[in-house]
Order: structure tokens, then C-alpha cells, then sequence
């Protein structure tokens, strides 16, 4: 929602219909949790810049412990305006709060924006953190601020609103700690070597290599990833360096997978007068799961992706392609081409009817009449049917403009020539024509 | 070469087939096929239609034009075998064996299903053709076909159709061997989806609307081609070129089915009758009625209509029917359940004899034909209103007095309409919810328009987009086509023999009825009788105030006891005082009223059928009242017309006179003129009325009418065709409006305690009709835990009038059973809350409710200081070892000091607990902080100028007539004002008209009689200001923080801390969606 939704009277939790009604023109898009929080997560990292502590509040909010870091920006009131200042240059608008307890901040930043001085026991209760029921309640019975309730006898409070009421207000009020938990930071996965010789060998890059990519694969069996791309970095006396990239055609992580992938990287380094540091880096990385491995093994598998990534070391990883079924009658839309590395072998194409394993342009023939010709050429080729099956009709799919079937409906035939070639003919009806569209096996 | 078409599926197999059975029967006739077969999965509901639509189309073309037969069948769809199965009944005893199976298969399954085994099928299918449709590889198929065989040897078939994949041939050769091996013929069949090749497309919608996918999404789900339509005999000869004995056989299977729907004979349940013949009966009940209505004997007039109907009925063979309903009534009456015929039953005096109908013939004009006649071929109807709250026992005992097996619900036909086709269309076509919201947005109510071009446009759509041309072109097709069956408001079919040897019953969604698969029009077509048990709020009122007025020691009255021709009562109506009154309580019959200014009954009928869209759209509303004012001379257009709209001063009101101009004007024969009107409601597929227009128009200027009287009568008859009152339905209304005015006349706390008892129904709210009540004078009492109970109750106070005790039932979110354990427990009455706790058993929540409506006052507890005492109280049962309230030591607390409320939060409390408040009105609180403004009360002695006006909204209304108009009903603590807004003036204020629920309203004041209008020009959201109510105003720091709603983690509709999402919850108005 924007500020102008916010003024034509809609609010979170509306339904859309009523929103509707509010403001006619008005415009939806359906809500990205995951981008809203891979957001959240950016932003906490560049609050870093203020206190090495940042934790998430809920599904919007970001909580930082700023003990000991607020003066290095002239207090907390000036770390606050330059927080303000430098959110609203990038054209976000935020609530900020800042008190002795996660408590009371969470409570100025969410009910007294904007206003400075403001205390605790002035707030509405809902400012406790409390769920909506008992926040209801408690303003059922006329309590409404946070000084009402701390002014009642904690037995009774507790015996009609649950330990929950007095837990928060502690909380808010710094009486019972309450701990933020920082975010996690990403694992790097890399390692390097530094030797008091330089080397120069092929053997002994490839030496250097294993053990770092020992480590490498050691850290990302821990966190059950494997790499997609990695990295080996030498660095050259004279201060050079040179980069080695391997991609993957699927996460891996067993180092002795990889190593001979390098071994054709490794063979174009140029070592110069030496290599004095290596480093190895997994730049992108996936999760790869613990897998149980049975008798039978999935070896081929493995070996079709080693295969991939061999050719893709030569031939550029994007360039291995494979087909998908695709779910369409139309032959040209029934399969997809996709990158091998970056796509998973469909166990099912699904037959519905005998397709070729060819397709053509379609090229047009000359001919006449609604049934297959008896003779015609087709690619300088003079040919005589010998045998005709057919037709099935194929329409073109009307929601979904192609240019190809423009022609309209197609009556499809299978010829069997005498020459010993199989083709697929088709026939357009409503704009009569021949043309040879594929060739069997 | 001739060719039968024996598998077709029509769209009442839903979101499948694609197309009407009307349109497959035409188009099955223009092709030249010499029989169409119905079939739809596991259903006989499109056959009907088929039936009516080649009726329809051999009374146009004449006997001598070729017309393919109807065969009526069903594609039997099992659950253990993947063969489908074309049924094909023979004759009447194999069609009754197949709705039997029918019925079996769904009764077993829940609404909408039908769970079907092959054993069914070798035990039930005895004199059907059967035709196998194979529908995985073929040699799946063989054991089944080979098992049915041995069961019925000459009848199974192997049905082929092509499949036009290319391999169709080797298909066909294959089916061949198939059929040679099992010994079951070989019968060419098209599978057929749809009357024409263009249809496709909606077939693929249909089939994506089934799936829940979009369109890009269906794949091979999709039709490959257009070729499962109805083909001509050409083309299936020459796809089955080398198999001419299957196509031959089709004629063949076709000429054995002889079964048409026109042999199905109704009877009528004859334990009606006992030993006595059913006519002698009637007779004998007649002349006992004659008795029992005319007790100072008949008049002649009266006699010779009894025994004209007599004759009729006898005629015709109408008895049973008579005594059907005629039994339901007594048995109702019995029950003390109070009942009333309605629509054009009054219209006979039998009915009235009867005791069905309660309006008496001196009163209205009886058009007996508009009842029964002999021309029109069809049965009579008769609809009952019942108690709305007992007429589940009504039905209950029909079920159980004739069986499942022979009575059952009429089903409804629920069809697409714009709104409906827009949004499933378009979620389907890829259309963003945004759009598809804004097509449909504009549609109030229900409309068969689709989407209107001008509307896109608006929108910014680009009609030449192929996408959406596509959409807004299958939006126009899909309109009109089933969607699913319903239950039929209350339509009882009644048979003597079996019913489901008539028609499939299946279960309907309501536990404990059974529908059939037909819907009003269809029993109708086939000349079936039906029983409408329909309920009405207003009976469920009338016989509340009815007990009350005896409970507390008056008359016991009834419907017919009620005295007529009450000075007093239509004193109360001339001045528009009928809250609560039936029928004239909405808002434009109340500023109707003064207007009209009823002084008879029958004023009171022409007041019920006037404010109609019938009347209204033919533009009979201003000549009418202007006569009757005398504004305007009653003038007749001709002498013959005088006869018929003498009555009405000359301005043709009721349907009844609709058909007599077209009779004595139009020169129609009646059965024509009934057409006429029928062709306007049910028929509108079949596009006949042109003509009928053309002849009508066409015979009243031969007639030397004026050409602009003949349009306007025209139009009227077409207002009337879904909207019009029968006279008789008019007076059967006007007498429940009559003795529910006369109830809130004489007895109005009775009145007003029924009718809160009744609720919900009527057109107001608890809050209006209480408050309605106290204008009168009636005290009404609070909920008290010692004085109420579940309903609202009448006490008599010290001065001998009544006062009005509200009932726990007004409470939001309060138990029945809660209630009446307060009441069982209650002995010498509660002390403190705890008390309830312990002795009603009452759950903590239960008490809170209480609390927060302040029924702990008698006990000298505040809300709050109730409520605080209550939360103390968490367990859902007493313990055991504090059990002893005397004894049991409990927890001593401190004594604390709750802030007390204000009279705006005790205000506002009361309406969170009850949307309703004894104390005072919002706007009494609210008014010193706003100035300028004239209260209610003072509007109808106010200067005609610029007046500015503020009040809770209690209505919203936007008549489909109206053209764009909005009604708004405001209200004050002084009383209501009407506010019209024009369209224009609603675009400007669209939020606040549609979302305010206090509104500030500017304009200027127009007065006609006691009617007073407030035409708006500037209208004012001021919901925010009942925030302020539940507040102290001085209070330091910011009560609302309008960003506060979007706090985390707090659902925002739940919580409401928004003001203007509070005053929404409180104050909650009836509104148009």
C-alpha cells in the first residue's frame, strides 16, 4: 500500500473488494514475502553500520543493540536523525524508537512516531506487545494505558489477563532481560595457501589445489551445500594473478570429483616466475543434501553430470542443452530446449501420438489435392509415396497467436516412401497447401 | 443414408459439454439427422429442454417438416471399470429402471456425484440399448462388455468414434475386432461436445474452469481439433466408409427407442382421498369451507364460481392436487404453524374455501383462468407461505408422510450471469484481478448484458487486443450456461407411484433433502405438478405477536379473525409510520404511502404491486398516483378497457390486466396472451418474441389505440415478465401488510417483540425497531440476568401497559442453550456473577458476554466492575473443593478502583454487545462538536433552503430502476431523513456514500406532503467522529495513531484500533453489494 491508498481510506487486512469500492482505480499486485524479507535482510546488514548487533522483529521490523556504539555518532538522538535522514534519501519511510529496553523501543517506534519525550506509561497498552484479544480486554475494562496497568496489584492483573500482561511490561520496563538475536552471517566457503617458495608446476598448482579444495569441500559438507562455481585464484610474484573458473553442471562437493575438472585450467596458467598464493573459492553454492548411497549407486547420473561439466569446461557449460516435453498438441510447442547444467531430466515424455524425431521449417512441397501426393520433391529429392496414413487434424491453439499457424488447421499424414525415407506431411485445409514438417525414424 | 446421432453431452454435463441442448437439437435439425440422443454424464437434467426446444420447433415449422426424434438416454460413468456406458431406454418401464439406477448411484454419493459399479448396471439396465465406450486401450474394455452381454444379449453395443488422431482407421479395424469377439454389434457414435465447430474455444474454458488452471496452463488437456461436434450423415459416411453396417445401425438402435418424455403421466398421491373419490371430497370440503367463510350463507356470485371451479377441476382432474395442499395446510394448522397461499391461488375461490388463501373473493377480481385453464395445458400453481422458523417441520413431514421415494425438491438450475462468466472467464483468460474486478464491477445485481464495450474503454482496456476480444466474446457464449444444480427455493414434487421412476433424486447440499434433477421450468414443459412450501419471515412475526397478545390476556386472534376496515390502522399507514409493517416498510414504499394515502384493503393491494420494477420500468407510477390525487382526469382509451382497469383508474397495475388488454385490445387469444407473458419470463432463448411484439403492437392500433399507449403497454408487460404482481398475489401480500400494520397499530409491544424475535428478516435492524418502539411510547427494558430470557419478552408494568424486556438473544454471540440454563437455574435469582458460574454452568466466556452487555446491572454492578469480577473467573468448570460458595474460603483480592464510563463508552459498549443502545443515540453525543446542523425532526418544518444534515446510516440503496440514483436513510436521535444522490454527485463522494457510516450531507430540501427528500450535493465521511465517543476527548496523549493499525502482528479487521474501523464494526447498515 502507498501513501495515496493510505489516504483514500485503505488499510492492511481490508478485503479487496471493499478496498475496491474505496478507490476504484485501484491497483493490485499480489505480495512478495520472500523479496519483502531478502529486503529486510540487505537492510539489516546495512544497519551494521551502526552497531555490529541487528536482529528481526517480526516480518517488518529490524531491532538493533546499539549499547556502546551510540556515541560514536554523537548520542542516540543524533544516531536516530541520521538514521532517519539517510532511510528518507532512499525513499523509505520508517518508524524508529529508541529506548533502554527492546520493550519501550518497540513501543515508541510502532505508537509514538515522530514525537520525542514521550514516555512509556503514556502509551496505549497495545504498545506492550500484547495479542490483540488481551489488548481488547484490557481496554474493555478501562484500561487503556500502560500506567493503568502498572498501577494495579500484579495478582490480580495476572489472575484475569495471564502472566503474559506482566511478562511484557517487565520486559518494557527492563525488570526481566530480553536478548536480541543477531542475524547469522553468511558462511564463506574458501581457503587459501601461501608458500615461502613460489611454485610453478602444473603438478604442483594441482597439489596446492587439492588440499584447499579438501577444506572447501570439507566446510560445505558441514553445511550441506555443494558448489556451482568455483573459483582458484593464483596469484603470481609478481604480483599478478591469474583465475581459473569452474562450473558445475550440478552442486558438488567431493573433492575428487572436481580436481581433474581444474586439471584443463590448470594446463593454460601461465606461472610466470612463480605462483606465491593460491585461493579457492566456491562463489556460488547450492544446497546438497546428505544423500544415503545404495548398491546400485546413481552413478549414471553423476556421470552424465560430469560429462556436462567436462563438455561445458570446452564448450561453455550454457551451451549443453537438453530437451524438455513441454504439454502441447502442437508438435513445435511439445518440447523445450533447456541448459543442462541449470535444468533436471524429466523422467516422463508423455507420448500421446507418434511424433518424428525431426522436425523442419515446414518446407512447402507442390502438390494438390486433400490426400498425400503420389510423387513430389522435397529437397531435390524426387519421391514416391508408398504407403499413407492419416489424418490427424491438429488446430491451432486460439488463445495463444503463432505466427507459424497462420495457415490455420493441419491435417497431418504419415508417408512411408519408397526411397526409404518416412515423412511427415501436412495438409492446411482453409489455405490449401503441402508442406513436409518432420522425418521419422 | 441416414444417421443418428447416439452420444452427445450438452452443458447441463457440467463444464464439459459445450453447448445448450437447445442448440444441439436445432442445429441436429438443420443437419438433417434422423434422431439426437441426450446423454449426459450420470444425468437426465438437459433432456427437457431438448424435448421443449424441438416442441418449440415443430409448432414453428409445422408437423410436415423433417425433425430429427429425441432419445432420451445417459452416458453412465462407473467407478470400477473405465468403460462408459450410453444408456438408451427403450420404453417407459427401461426409462423408469434408468432413473432408478440414476437415483441409486446418487443418492449413495454426496450432492453432485454419482458413484455407479457395473453390478448396478447388469442388475438395472434391462431394455436399454447399451453402447460401450472404451475409453483407455480397447482390450481393458472386453471383459466388461463380454459381462454385460451375457446379461442382456441383444442390447449391448460397441460404440466407435473416431478420434481423428491419424490412426482413426486402424481405430475403427480394431473397434471391429473388438465388437466380432464380444458379439456386441459395432455402432458408429461422435462422442459430440458441441453443436459447432466454433464452440471449441468454450470448450477449452470449460475445461480449464474444471481444472482450476488457466488458459495457458491446459496443454494437451486442450481439444486438439474441433471435430467432436454434430456432423451430418455426409461426413460420418465418409469416416466410416468401410464400416456402413455401424452407421446403419444407429437408425436402427434409434427406431427401437420409442420412448418419448410426453409419456410420462403424473399422479397425484391418492391417500389424500382415503376411500372417498378424490373429487367428492373436494366437493365436500368446498361446501364445508362454504360454511365455515359465509357463515350468513353465500352469496349467489360466490356459488356459481364455486361450482364453475368445481367443474374445471373436474375436467381437468385437478382434485388430488387441490387436496394435496390442501392436507399440508391442515397439517400446519394443526402444528399451529401459520400458513398462507400466495400468487395466483388467490385467484380461485377453492383456495379460499379451502382455507389456502385467506383473501376473499368480494375483494378482488377472480381470473380463475389465471389459475387453471384448459387451454394452457399446464398444471395450476400453488405456493404456500410458512412460519420461516418451522418450515423445515412442514417439509419434514411431507418426507415423511409420502417418503423419499416420492416426494422431492425441485432443483434450480443455477446458470452463469455476467458478474459470474466475467470473473470465471477472465481468472481463466489470464485476466489480472484488477480487470476482471473493474469489467464486473459495474453490474449491480444480476444481468445477462456480459461486459459492456463502452465500460472497457473506460478502462483503458484495447479492445483490439486478440486476447481480450477473445474473452469479451466468450464471456457473451458462456452467459446462460448451467453451472450447477440447486436446491429450488421450496418447489415439492408429489407423486403417487414412484418419483424416481419419473425423474433421477439426488441429494441436495442441506442434510436431509433430496432433490430431483429438474428445474421449475422442466416440470412445467412435462405438465408435473408442484407444491411450493415457501417460507416468510413475516408469518413467523405475525404469529409471535399473535401468542404474545393472548399470553398477556387479550384476544386469541388469527390471519382471518383480524378485523377488517380499521380507521385507525390506515390513519397509521397515511402517515408512513411502518417500521416493521410487511411489504411497505422499505424506503420508497414508505414515501409512497402518504402519497397514496390507503383508505381500503384494496388501496393496500395497488400499494404492494405499484412499487415495483414492473410498474415502475412501464412508467405507471405517476399517472396512477396523479388520478388518484386528482390531478388528472380518469380517462379509459376505449370503452372495452374501462372494464378491465376500472378498478385501477386506468392504469393497467396488475398482470392479470396486462393479459386482458392484449386480449381485448391486442385481439390475442388468452392462451396467446399467456404465451405472450411466459415468452417474456422463461423463454427468452428461443428469441420468439418479435413477433409476438410486432402482432401486439400491430392489433392495438388496428384497434385504433394510440401508437404511444400500445409501446407503453408493451413495455409494461415486459417489466412484468420477471417483476409483475398477479392481483391475487397483490392481495395475498396486502393481507399480511394489513394485519401486520394492524398489529403494530393496536398492539405495537407485541408487534415490536415479535418482530425482534423473528429476526433476522424485515428490513431493519434491531436497533431501528427498538427504536421505533420507544417512539411509540413503549418502554423497553435492558437485558437483566434475573429478568430475561433467550427471547425478547413482554412485562407488564405498574400502570397496566406493556414495557418490552430485551432477550439474551440480542447479544452478539450468545447461546440458545446458555439461555435457557440461566432461565432453569435462575430460582430466586443471581446474586453476583459467580453465581452463574456455579449454578447455570455457564462457561467464562459466556459471562464475559454478559458482562459486556451490562445484564449484571440489577445486581448494582457496573459494566466494568462486572466485567473485572468476571475475568477473574478462568476455569470452564467449578473445582470441586471450592464448589461451596458459603463455605469456600477463595482468594481474598484487593479492592480496586476501575476508571468509570462515560456515557459515549457505555454507549458504544452497548453497541459492541448488541448493536444496539438503550442510552442514547451517537448522534445526541456527537452533535455539540458539530455545528450548523438541522435535526431530523425539524426537516419537515425547515425552510426550503440549503440545510446540512449528520446521521448514522441505516440504508443504502441503489434500485436497479433508478438508473444510478442512491437512496440513503440517515438517522439521528431526533428521527430518520431521506437523502437522495444523484450519480454525479456519487462520483464525487463515491468513498464516503460507500464506507461512511456516519454522514454529514449537504443539499437542498425538497418537500412533497409529509415527504421530505434531501437532494445531496456534498457528502461527508464523519465515521472518525464515533471514535471520539468511546474516548475522553481531553485525553493527553494521541488516542488514534492512524498508522497504528498497521502495527505488526495484529490482524487489522480484528482489532479495529483505527477509528473509522471502529465505527464500522459498530455501527453496521444494510447495504447493496
Amino acid at each position: 500500500m502507498n501513501a495515496q491508498a493510505e489516504r483514500a481510506g485503505l488499510h492492511r487486512g481490508m478485503g479487496f473488494s471493499d478496498a475496491r469500492a474505496f478507490c476504484r482505480d485501484l491497483q493490485s499486485r499480489p505480495a512478495d514475502v520472500r523479496s519483502d524479507q531478502r529486503f529486510l535482510h540487505s537492510l539489516a546488514r546495512w544497519s551494521e553500520r551502526y552497531c555490529p548487533w541487528v536482529g528481526l522483529d517480526g516480518d517488518d521490523g529490524l531491532v538493533l543493540n546499539i549499547a556502546g556504539s551510540a556515541h560514536l555518532f554523537g548520542g542516540e538522538s543524533a544516531m536516530l536523525g541520521d538514521m532517519r535522514h539517510r532511510l528518507a534519501r532512499t525513499g523509505l519511510s520508517a518508524r524508529l524508537g529508541v529506548a533502554d529496553t527492546r520493550g519501550a523501543a518497540w513501543a515508541f517506534a510502532h505508537f509514538s512516531a515522530g514525537q520525542t519525550g514521550a514516555r512509556l506509561r503514556d502509551l496505549p497498552v497495545a504498545a506492550l506487545r500484547l495479542e490483540a484479544k488481551t489488548c481488547t480486554a484490557l481496554q474493555r475494562v478501562g484500561l487503556r494505558h500502560v500506567s493503568d496497568v502498572m498501577a494495579l496489584p500484579r495478582a490480580s492483573v495476572a489472575r484475569r489477563f495471564g502472566q503474559d500482561v506482566l511478562m511484557r511490561l517487565d520486559q518494557a520496563l527492563g525488570d526481566i532481560p530480553e536478548e536480541i538475536s543477531p542475524l547469522q552471517e553468511a558462511p564463506r566457503y574458501a581457503a587459501q595457501m601461501s608458500f615461502p617458495d613460489p611454485i610453478g608446476t602444473g603438478d604442483d598448482i594441482m597439489a596446492a589445489a587439492e588440499r584447499l579444495l579438501a577444506q572447501v569441500c570439507m566446510r560445505l559438507k558441514t553445511q550441506e551445500m555443494g558448489a556451482r562455481i568455483l573459483q582458484l585464484t593464483l596469484r603470481r610474484v609478481d604480483q599478478k594473478s591469474q583465475q581459473v573458473e569452474l562450473r558445475l553442471a550440478a552442486p558438488l562437493r567431493d573433492a575428487k570429483r572436481i580436481l581433474p575438472l581444474f586439471q584443463r585450467g590448470v594446463d593454460a596458467v601461465d606461472p610466470g616466475f612463480g605462483i606465491d598464493q593460491i585461493q579457492l573459492q566456491a562463489t556460488r553454492v547450492e544446497p546438497l543434501e546428505i544423500q544415503q548411497i545404495d548398491h546400485t549407486g546413481s552413478k549414471v547420473a553423476t556421470k552424465l553430470d560430469d560429462l556436462i561439466t567436462r563438455i561445458g569446461v570446452r564448450v561453455g557449460l550454457d551451451n549443453v542443452q537438453r530437451f524438455l516435453p513441454a504439454d502441447s498438441h502442437i508438435p513445435e510447442r511439445s518440447f523445450l530446449t533447456a541448459s543442462a547444467a541449470h535444468s533436471r531430466a524429466s523422467g516422463a515424455w508423455v507420448h500421446l501420438r507418434t511424433r518424428p524425431i525431426r522436425l523442419f521449417g515446414p518446407d512447402p512441397i507442390a502438390a494438390q489435392g486433400t490426400r498425400p501426393p503420389q510423387t513430389f520433391r522435397w529437397r531435390r529429392m524426387f519421391l514416391t509415396t508408398a504407403r499413407a496414413t492419416g489424418p490427424e487434424r491438429i488446430a491451432p491453439e486460439w488463445w495463444f497467436s503463432d505466427d507459424n499457424w497462420r495457415s490455420g488447421v493441419r491435417d497431418y499424414w504419415r508417408v512411408e516412401t519408397r526411397q526409404g525415407r518416412r515423412l511427415w506431411l501436412f495438409y492446411t485445409p482453409q489455405n490449401p497447401g503441402w508442406f513436409v514438417h518432420g522425418e521419422f525414424a | 443414408m441416414s444417421y443418428a446421432e447416439l452420444c452427445v453431452t450438452s452443458n447441463f454435463t457440467f463444464l464439459r459439454g459445450a453447448s445448450h441442448p437447445e442448440e444441439l437439437v436445432t442445429r441436429a435439425a438443420d443437419l438433417g439427422l434422423s434422431a439426437i440422443a441426450i446423454t449426459d454424464r450420470n444425468s437426465l437434467a438437459g433432456v427437457v429442454r431438448a424435448y421443449s426446444a424441438l416442441k418449440e420447433l415443430r409448432r414453428e415449422l409445422g408437423d410436415a417438416a423433417l425433425l430429427p426424434k429425441l432419445i432420451v438416454g445417459a452416458r453412465l460413468i462407473l467407478r470400477d471399470s473405465d468403460t462408459h456406458w450410453i444408456a438408451l431406454p427403450h420404453d417407459r418401464a427401461a426409462y423408469a429402471r434408468l432413473t432408478r439406477l440414476l437415483t441409486l448411484g446418487k443418492r449413495r454419493a454426496p450432492k453432485g456425484a454419482c458413484f455407479l459399479d457395473l453390478r448396478d448396471l447388469c442388475d438395472g439396465c434391462a431394455g436399454m440399448s447399451l453402447i460401450a465406450l472404451p475409453q483407455g486401450a480397447l482390450r481393458n474394455s472386453r471383459a466388461d462388455i463380454a459381462r454385460l452381454r451375457t446379461c442382456f444379449p441383444s442390447d449391448v453395443f460397441v460404440g466407435a468414434a473416431p478420434r481423428y488422431d491419424g490412426t482413426d482407421q486402424a481405430y475403427l479395424a480394431a473397434c471391429s475386432q473388438l465388437a466380432h469377439r464380444t458379439a456386441a454389434p459395432m455402432v458408429a457414435v461422435g462422442d459430440v461436445l458441441m453443436h459447432h465447430g466454433s464452440r471449441r474455444q468454450l470448450a477449452d474454458v470449460l475445461t480449464c474452469m474444471r481444472h482450476h488452471i488457466t488458459i495457458d496452463q491446459i496443454g494437451t488437456r486442450a481439444l486438439p481439433n474441433a471435430e467432436r461436434r454434430l456432423k451430418p450423415a455426409a461426413d460420418m459416411q465418409r469416416l466410416f466408409a468401410r464400416h456402413p453396417a455401424a452407421l446403419r445401425r444407429t437408425t436402427e438402435i434409434a427406431a427401437q427407442c420409442s420412448f418419448c418424455l410426453s409419456e410420462l403421466s403424473y399422479e397425484y398421491p391418492d391417500e389424500v382421498a382415503g376411500d372417498e373419490p378424490p373429487q367428492d371430497r373436494l366437493a365436500r370440503l368446498a361446501q364445508e369451507g362454504l360454511g365455515r367463510r359465509y357463515p350468513h350463507g353465500a352469496p349467489d356470485r360466490a356459488l356459481a364460481q364455486v361450482q364453475k371451479e368445481l367443474a374445471l377441476v373436474k375436467q381437468l382432474n385437478f382434485p388430488a392436487y387441490f387436496l394435496t395442499v390442501h392436507d399440508i395446510v391442515q397439517f400446519a394448522r394443526s402444528q399451529g404453524i401459520l400458513c398462507q397461499g400466495r400468487g395466483s391461488a388467490a385467484n380461485s375461490i377453492l383456495c379460499y374455501l379451502l382455507g389456502i388463501t385467506d383473501v376473499s373473493p368480494e375483494v378482488i377480481t377472480m381470473v380463475v383462468e389465471r389459475f387453471v385453464s384448459e387451454h394452457r395445458g399446464e398444471p395450476p400453481d400453488i405456493d404456500v407461505d410458512f412460519e420461516h422458523e418451522r418450515r423445515e417441520e412442514v417439509i419434514q413431514h411431507i418426507y415423511a408422510k409420502y417418503g423419499r421415494h416420492r416426494a422431492g425438491l425441485c432443483a434450480t438450475v443455477i446458470h452463469f450471469r455476467s458478474r459470474a462468466a466475467i470473473r470465471e472467464v477472465g481468472k481463466v483468460m489470464g485476466l489480472s484481478h484488477d480487470v476482471t474486478a473493474n469489467l464486473s464491477g459495474q453490474i449491480w445485481g444480476q444481468s445477462n448484458g456480459g461486459a459492456d464495450p463502452k465500460r472497457i474503454k473506460e478502462l483503458g482496456l484495447d479492445l483490439s487486443n486478440a486476447r481480450l476480444a477473445q474473452t469479451i466474446k466468450l464471456i457473451g457464449d458462456i452467459i446462460g450456461f448451467p453451472r450447477h444444480l440447486s436446491q429450488h427455493v421450496g418447489g415439492f414434487i408429489i407423486t403417487k407411484g414412484r418419483l424416481d421412476e419419473l425423474c433421477p433424486i439426488e441429494n441436495a447440499a442441506m442434510d436431509d433433502r433430496t432433490i430431483i434433477e429438474w428445474d421449475k421450468d422442466d416440470i412445467d414443459a412435462l405438465g408435473i405438478l408442484k407444491v411450493d412450501i415457501l417460507s416468510l419471515g413475516m408469518l413467523t412475526c405475525i404469529r409471535k405477536s399473535f401468542d404474545l397478545i393472548a399470553l398477556h390476556g387479550g384476544q386469541t386472534y388469527s390471519i382471518a379473525t383480524v378485523p377488517q376496515a380499521d380507521t385507525p390502522t390506515f390513519d397509521m399507514l397515511c402517515v408512513a409510520d411502518a417500521v416493521g409493517v410487511f411489504q411497505v416498510e422499505s424506503r420508497a414504499q414508505m414515501n409512497f404511502l402518504p402519497r397514496m394515502k390507503p383508505r381500503e384493503f384494496y388501496d393496500l393491494v395497488i400499494e404492494v404491486a405499484i412499487v415495483r420494477p414492473g410498474p415502475i420500468q412501464g412508467g405507471m407510477v405517476h399517472p396512477y398516483i396523479n388520478r388518484r390525487q386528482g390531478k388528472e382526469p380518469v380517462a379509459f382509451p376505449s370503452k372495452e378497457l374501462e372494464e378491465v382497469l376500472g378498478k385501477t383508474l386506468g392504469v393497467p397495475l396488475f398482470q392479470e390486466q396486462a393479459m386482458q388488454i392484449a386480449v381485448v385490445a391486442a385481439g390475442f387469444t388468452p392462451s396467446e396472451a399467456d404465451k405472450l407473458r411466459r415468452s417474456m419470463a422463461t423463454f427468452r432463448r428461443m428469441g420468439t418474441i418479435g413477433q409476438l411484439r410486432d402482432k401486439f403492437i400491430g392489433g392495438m392500433l388496428e384497434r385504433g389505440y394510440e401508437p404511444a399507449f400500445a409501446e407503453s403497454c408493451f413495455s409494461q408487460i415486459e417489466g412484468f415478465g420477471e417483476y409483475g404482481f398477479p392481483e391475487s398475489h397483490a392481495a395475498a401480500f396486502a393481507m399480511l401488510a394489513y394485519v401486520s400494520s394492524w398489529l403494530k397499530c393496536h398492539h405495537p409491544a407485541a408487534f415490536a417483540c415479535a418482530l425482534l424475535n423473528s429476526q433476522p428478516m424485515g428490513f431493519y435492524a434491531p436497533a431501528q425497531i427498538v427504536r421505533d418502539a420507544r417512539e411509540h411510547g413503549i418502554e423497553v427494558r435492558p437485558i437483566c440476568v434475573n429478568n430475561s430470557t433467550w427471547d425478547n419478552t413482554l412485562e407488564r408494568r405498574a400502570d397496566g401497559t406493556l414495557a418490552l424486556r430485551l432477550g439474551f438473544r440480542q447479544i452478539k454471540g450468545f447461546r440458545e442453550e446458555d439461555a435457557a440454563w440461566i432461565v432453569a437455574a435462575r430460582g430466586n435469582g443471581y446474586p453476583d456473577p459467580e453465581a452463574l458460574w456455579l449454578r447455570a454452568g455457564l462457561t467464562p466466556s459466556a459471562l464475559e458476554r454478559l458482562a459486556e452487555a451490562d445484564a449484571y446491572a440489577d445486581m448494582g454492578l457496573g459494566r466494568r466492575n462486572a466485567l473485572w469480577q468476571v475475568k477473574a473467573i478462568r476455569a470452564p468448570k467449578p473445582l470441586p473443593l471450592f464448589n461451596d460458595p458459603l463455605d469456600g474460603e477463595g482468594i481474598v483480592e484487593p479492592k480496586i478502583d476501575l476508571p468509570a464510563m462515560h456515557l459515549g463508552e457505555e454507549m458504544v459498549e452497548d453497541y459492541v454487545a448488541m448493536r444496539l443502545s438503550l442510552r442514547a443515540h451517537p448522534m445526541e453525543l456527537l452533535r455539540p462538536n458539530m455545528h450548523g446542523l438541522t435535526p431530523h425532526a425539524e426537516l419537515a418544518t425547515a425552510p426550503l433552503q440549503r440545510t446540512h444534515v449528520c446521521g448514522l446510516v441505516i440504508t443504502r440503496q441503489r434500485p436497479g430502476t433508478a438508473s444510478g440514483v442512491i437512496f440513503l436513510t440517515l438517522e439521528d436521535e431526533t428521527g430518520v431523513s431521506n437523502v437522495v444522490v444523484w450519480p454525479k454527485v456519487y462520483e464525487r463522494f463515491r468513498r464516503a456514500v460507500m464506507g461512511g457510516r456516519l454522514l454529514r450531507v449537504t443539499g437542498h430540501l425538497q418537500r412533497e406532503g409529509i415527504v421530505v427528500h434531501l437532494i445531496a450535493q456534498d457528502v461527508q465521511d464523519m465515521s472518525h467522529h464515533l471514535g471520539e465517543l468511546g474516548h475522553p476527548m481531553d485525553e493527553a496523549i494521541g488516542i488514534t495513531q492512524p498508522q497504528a493499525d498497521d502495527a505488526p502482528r495484529t490482524p487489522a479487521v480484528k482489532t479495529a484500533r483505527h477509528p473509522r474501523e471502529q465505527a464500522k464494526r459498530l455501527f453496521p447498515s444494510r447495504d447493496f453489494h
